[in-house]
């Protein structure tokens, strides 16, 4: 007893021991709630984005104008024959009626910028309704078609930051058209010119900094090629901020350029852009874009500063002012884009929608289901029920497991080669990604109706077998419709993973640019089509911006689509499954 | 459609014609008294509609297969007879004309010279100058004068040929005559075309590619033939489903074993429809060997250069003609791009995965369990091209703009740090929930027994139930990075194209499953070796994942069986 160490010694180590054990548990308790916080966040964020950047391809302008069908354009021939309806000139016709909007506009670059309003595929359109009726020709109909996706854009406020100041000092201009010299009293301009010098000094301190740093980086260098590099990169940037500071610091007039924010004038209902502006801010020059009722002095008008520089942006200011004023006359509305849900792919983003990839998506899984769910429900009834137990059944059993992991592409291989190579079946056809994706899908639905088979408790086979049933019937009248709703759950979810499957359809072809959606019909299953996840592909690569919001949308669809399957499933699983 | 869907209706209808004969065939015979009968009376039915209709599918599904090709060859062959004669007129030119005569014979002295030259290289010694024409030159330079004089030749005896073709045809007014023998001086793609824009001329199949005189006939002569093949098979399908029902009515009697020969059928179509699970297997690996053959013969079979080489750029070698340029398909930068972005969506997946099915399986509460799993689950279910947008537009720009600000100056949107972390997350489900199963597979006496030696919940994880899942845990990692490897689509949008042997992950890499896509999308013929390198490509991806599938599944089979 007595070379024991006091048994408070040991209940002190103990409970310090035991303190830090009970540390070492909250902290690993804490990785466990960290990694499944982390998984949730990344949900929220990756969900959330999409949604914020699907949200402006929901709605979309669309421009109405009043369009004068003229007889001359619209029936060269003058007979009123289709042919003769269908080599109008329709674009003419719009390009009349937007002219009409702005008589004073007549430059050509300005009737670019206002003609760049509306794709010229809208033509078409108005064809068709010509032609559908020709009692319109020589009336005035309204015509609407959706605004280009760069006017779009801008005036949901996504690409530009712009600012609208009322003023109310004295401002004389000097004519109504062409080049004029605005006057002012007050130095009314100096709070843009500040603003400009503004960014241009933070300019000076960019290319400075970076001057330095590769000034730094040249004297780091350990090769002489690197050092002369860097050191002349050092002095290029040197150069360019001693430019702007001399620009900065010259008090001569400030000529505005694409690098720089724009300065607009709105007078008695004209625009004049500026362009040139004196040091003191009481002179600017600048270019008549609407022309303003009169000249002379005018007592209440607004400044119109478009933040962001022309370089910046996809629109040029003329075509701002022309879709604002579009807009402030009520010709424009913005509403709800049903463009996307009715019109199948296009080169313009205002014109393109989902329908094609949709019919095609559709078409693809009837295909899918029509190959995996027989295919797959006999494979797992004759290897549960009836498969003897020798090689075959064996090699079978492997290879389902084998090719469940096998990567998706290799079928888009394996469909390239011997489907569009060796059979000669069409290419970009939803018959080929069909089949495609329902070798993809085999060994799910197999594995899933296995499974199901195996929940039937063997009780309900001997029952059958023991009141004179055959195998087959036992099988078929009694222990496959109790596995039913597990084998459609799998098959369902086989089916939902089929269709936002997109690297196999890529290797079959189905990536073609389709302006046409397929036949929703028999002839369908073997025209070119394209799917909802090929879809989203091609528009993430899309140039214009407005496609990033196109695709976002397409993704929301598509998401959409696959909780119905999945809604469906689980339905399905709560009202049929049974627990034995 | 060649195969009218009338006549498939008419068959569909046939059969149950069939069945319901039969039906009252089995009635009628038994005189009422249905218990008389072997089998129950619906399947004397089914046994009339399985012959029916079973033969007479088959014929019109090998009518479908093959019957574009018989009415090819059928019209081909009155093409190339029609053909004949102008053919001889051809070749009865091209040997009455002086200038191929003399052509011929320039070719066949240089010919001679270049087998010397050749020889001469070949012993390695200065042999007798031909003639004292080319002093001054060695044997290869000599040997390549040779060849390039040669191939001068060859091409003008060509275009003279081409010009005698030209008047031959000229003459001749049949077009069906002149389209065989246009198509006789084809090559074997030329051909195929003619025929294609024949197809389309004929049945409206696609669009034709061009339109001459010389194809409409063909297409002519293709439409009586698919006319008569096309109606004397729907005819012989029609009387193969009357025969059969004749036949499989004249069978029936009340001790015919109807129930066990259709029961047979069904098996042996459940057996065929397992074999189709092998039938694929076969296919792939078959279609990837066979292309990935061409492949390397293409390239002379140096698959070391392929397997080992650092230099990928498959364009270059298309753009100089230089097939199987060596050097050019080195795959060793896919490879180790693939293992970067791997690593990178390793390190992601399964720490996070893996605390997550310790959490859930053995802390979590009812309640968090609930929402936690199909929290995963909806992970799970996400396409992967959505993935590939997110980490394209958010993740990578996020990423780009955070290394910026560091002053970090290369940076990238598109790297592999961003595929990979994207494609961490989207393999976490999948860690979690193998991990998830193979926690939940250790006995609960294991528990139980580290709890009763006074063991905290994360000691029991640590030194218990870890070490016991081990090998289940390793199986579970190896099947996610077989997903990785195997995966596209966040690749191909998110971690770029150029092919960069890096192990920087800030940079763009690309992969073999990026590579193939690349290779198989857009323009392209199929034989060339650009094209087949992504089926040797697909070749290395596929026997990579069935390496790392076949262990794994090993693995958690043998720990499976300890426990069990």
């Amino acid at each position: 007893m007595t070379d024991r160490a006091p048994s408070s010694d040991i209940r002190k180590a103990i409970e310090t021991r035991l303190a830090r054990r009970h540390r070492a548990e909250r902290r690993f308790q804490f990785y466990g709630m960290a990694a499944i916080a982390l998984a949730v966040l990344f949900l929220v964020v990756l969900l959330s984005s999409i949604i914020v950047q699907a949200l402006p391809a929901f709605t979309q302008h669309t421009l109405t104008l009043p369009v004068r069908v003229e007889a001359e354009l619209a029936d060269p021939q003058d007979d009123r024959s289709e042919e003769s309806l269908r080599a109008g000139s329709y674009s003419r016709m719009l390009q009349v009626a937007l002219q009409d909007q702005f008589p004073s506009v007549t430059g050509r670059s300005e009737l670019r910028a206002l003609f760049g309003l509306y794709s010229s595929v809208n033509s078409a359109k108005l064809l068709n309704q010509v032609v559908e009726n020709p009692d319109i020709i020589g009336e005035t109909i309204e015509f609407s078609m959706p605004i280009s996706d760069d006017a779009d854009l801008y005036l949901k406020g996504l690409t530009t930051d712009e600012r609208f100041v009322d003023r109310n000092e004295p401002l004389t201009l000097s004519g109504a058209e062409g080049e004029v010299t605005l006057t002012a009293s007050d130095p009314v301009f100096s709070a843009f010119i500040e603003e400009v010098n503004d960014t241009l000094r933070a300019r000076i301190q960019t290319v400075s900094d970076r001057a330095a740093t590769a000034q730094a980086r040249a004297d780091r260098a350990e090769t002489e090629d690197a050092r002369q590099a860097a050191a002349a990169g050092a002095e290029r940037a040197r150069r360019e901020a001693d430019q702007l500071e001399e620009r900065l610091q010259a008090r001569e007039a400030l000529s505005l350029s694409p690098e720089m924010a724009s300065l607009l004038v709105r007078l008695g209902g004209g625009v004049v852009q500026i362009t040139q502006l004196e040091p003191g801010g009481r002179v600017a020059r600048g270019e008549v874009v609407i022309a303003p009722e009169r000249d002379g002095v005018y007592q209440d008008w607004t400044e119109w500063r478009i933040e962001t520089p022309a370089a910046g942006r996809r629109i040029g200011d003329v075509q701002i002012v022309f879709a604002r004023a579009l807009d402030d006359r009520g010709l424009v509305e913005n509403g709800l884009n049903l463009i996307l849900f009715t019109n199948a792919d296009s080169r313009e983003p205002e014109l393109a929608g989902v329908r094609g990839a949709l019919i095609g998506s559709v078409l693809t899984m009837i295909i899918t289901m029509l190959m995996a769910v027989p295919i797959g429900v006999g494979t797992a009834i004759y290897l549960e029920e009836f498969a003897p137990r020798n090689r075959l059944s064996e090699i079978i059993e492997v290879n389902i497991n084998n090719l469940a992991a096998v990567p998706s592409i290799v079928f888009g291989l394996l469909g390239l080669a011997v489907f569009i190579n060796t059979f000669g079946m069409p290419r970009s056809a939803p018959l080929v990604g069909g089949f495609v994706l329902a070798l993809m899908t085999l060994p799910t639905v197999i594995i899933s109706s296995r499974a199901a088979l195996k929940a039937v408790p063997p009780s309900i086979r001997e029952a059958a077998l023991g009141v004179g049933a055959s195998r087959m019937q036992a099988v078929f009248g009694h222990v496959l419709p109790m596995a039913m709703p597990g084998i459609l759950t799998g098959s369902i979810i086989g089916l939902a993973q089929a269709l936002g499957e997109t690297a196999p359809l890529l290797m079959i072809g189905m990536v073609a640019f389709i302006a046409d959606p397929p036949t929703m019909g028999v002839a369908g299953f073997t025209e070119p089509a394209t799917v909802m996840p090929v879809q989203i592909f091609l528009w993430s690569s899309g140039a214009e911006r407005a496609f990033e919001a196109k695709t976002a949308a397409a993704i929301l669809i598509l998401l959409a689509l696959m909780v119905l399957f999945n809604a469906a499933a689980i339905y399905l699983r709560s009202r049929f499954e049974r627990r034995w | 459609m060649q195969i009218s869907l009338f006549t498939v209706l008419i068959l569909m209808v046939l059969t149950a014609v069939g069945f319901l004969v039969g039906r009252r065939r089995a009635y009628a015979v038994s005189s009422g008294h249905a218990s008389r009968l072997h089998s129950l009376p619906s399947y004397y039915g089914y046994y009339i509609a399985l012959w029916t209709g079973v033969p007479a599918f088959i014929l019109l599904a090998i009518y479908g297969m093959f019957g574009n090709d018989a009415v090819n060859a059928l019209a081909g062959a009155q093409m190339h007879r029609a053909g004949e004669p102008v053919h001889a007129q051809f070749e009865q030119a091209l040997s009455d004309d002086e200038d191929i005569a003399r052509l011929e014979a320039e070719l066949a002295t240089l010919e001679n010279r270049r087998i010397y030259a050749r020889e001469a290289i070949e012993r390695d010694s200065e042999l007798v100058p031909a003639a004292g024409e080319y002093p001054a030159q060695s044997p290869a330079e000599r040997q390549q004068a040779l060849s390039s004089e040669i191939n001068r030749l060859a091409a003008e005896r060509e275009a003279r040929a081409e010009v005698l073709a030209g008047q031959v045809e000229a003459q001749t007014d049949d077009a069906l005559a002149r389209a065989g023998f246009v198509y006789s001086r084809l090559s074997d793609e030329r051909r195929e075309l003619m025929i294609n824009d024949a197809r389309a001329i004929a049945f409206g199949e696609g669009v034709a590619s061009r339109e001459t005189p010389e194809i409409n006939a063909l297409a002519s002569a293709m439409r009586p033939f698919h006319e008569v093949l096309r109606s004397s098979m729907a005819l012989a399908a029609l009387a193969l489903a009357i025969g059969g029902l004749a036949y499989a009515r004249s069978r029936i009697s009340s001790s015919f074993r109807a129930r066990n020969r259709v029961e047979g059928a069904i098996s042996v179509l459940l057996l065929l429809a397992s074999v189709i699970a092998i039938a694929t297997t076969i296919g792939i690996v078959l279609s990837l060997l066979f292309e990935s053959v061409r492949f390397f013969s293409a390239i002379n079979w140096r698959i070391d250069e392929f397997l080992l080489g650092t230099q990928w750029s498959p364009q270059i070698a298309i753009r100089e003609g230089q097939v199987g340029q060596t050097g050019a398909f080195g795959a060793v930068p896919l490879f180790a791009g693939t293992a970067l972005i791997t690593v990178i969506a390793m390190l992601v997946a399964v720490p996070v995965g893996l605390f997550a099915a310790i959490y859930l399986s053995e802390y979590a509460s009812t309640g968090v369990r609930g929402w936690a799993k199909p929290v995963l689950e909806i992970l799970a279910g996400i396409p992967t091209v959505v993935y590939g947008f997110f980490a394209l537009l958010t993740v990578g720009p996020l990423l780009r703009d955070a290394l910026l600000l560091l002053g970090y100056e290369n940076a990238v949107t598109q790297s592999a740090l961003a595929a990979g972390l994207v494609m961490g997350v989207m393999i976490i489900p999948f860690v979690s929930s193998l991990a998830d199963d193979v926690i939940n597979a250790v006995p609960q006496s294991l528990r139980d027994g580290a709890y009763a030696m006074g063991a905290t919940k994360s000691e029991t994880v640590r030194q218990v139930i870890f070490p016991a899942a081990l090998p289940g845990i390793v199986g579970a990692v190896l099947l996610a990075v077989s997903r990785a490897v195997g995966e596209t689509m966040i690749v191909v949008m998110a971690a770029g194209q150029g092919a960069n042997l890096t192990a920087n992950p800030l940079e763009s890499v690309t992969t073999i499953t990026v590579q193939i896509v690349m290779l198989l999308t857009g323009d392209q013929e199929f034989d060339s070796p650009k094209t087949l390198s992504a089926f040797a490509l697909g070749l290395v991806l596929f026997v990579l994942t069935l390496i790392l599938n076949v262990i794994a599944l090993r693995v958690v089979q043998r720990y499976r069986e300890k426990y069990d």
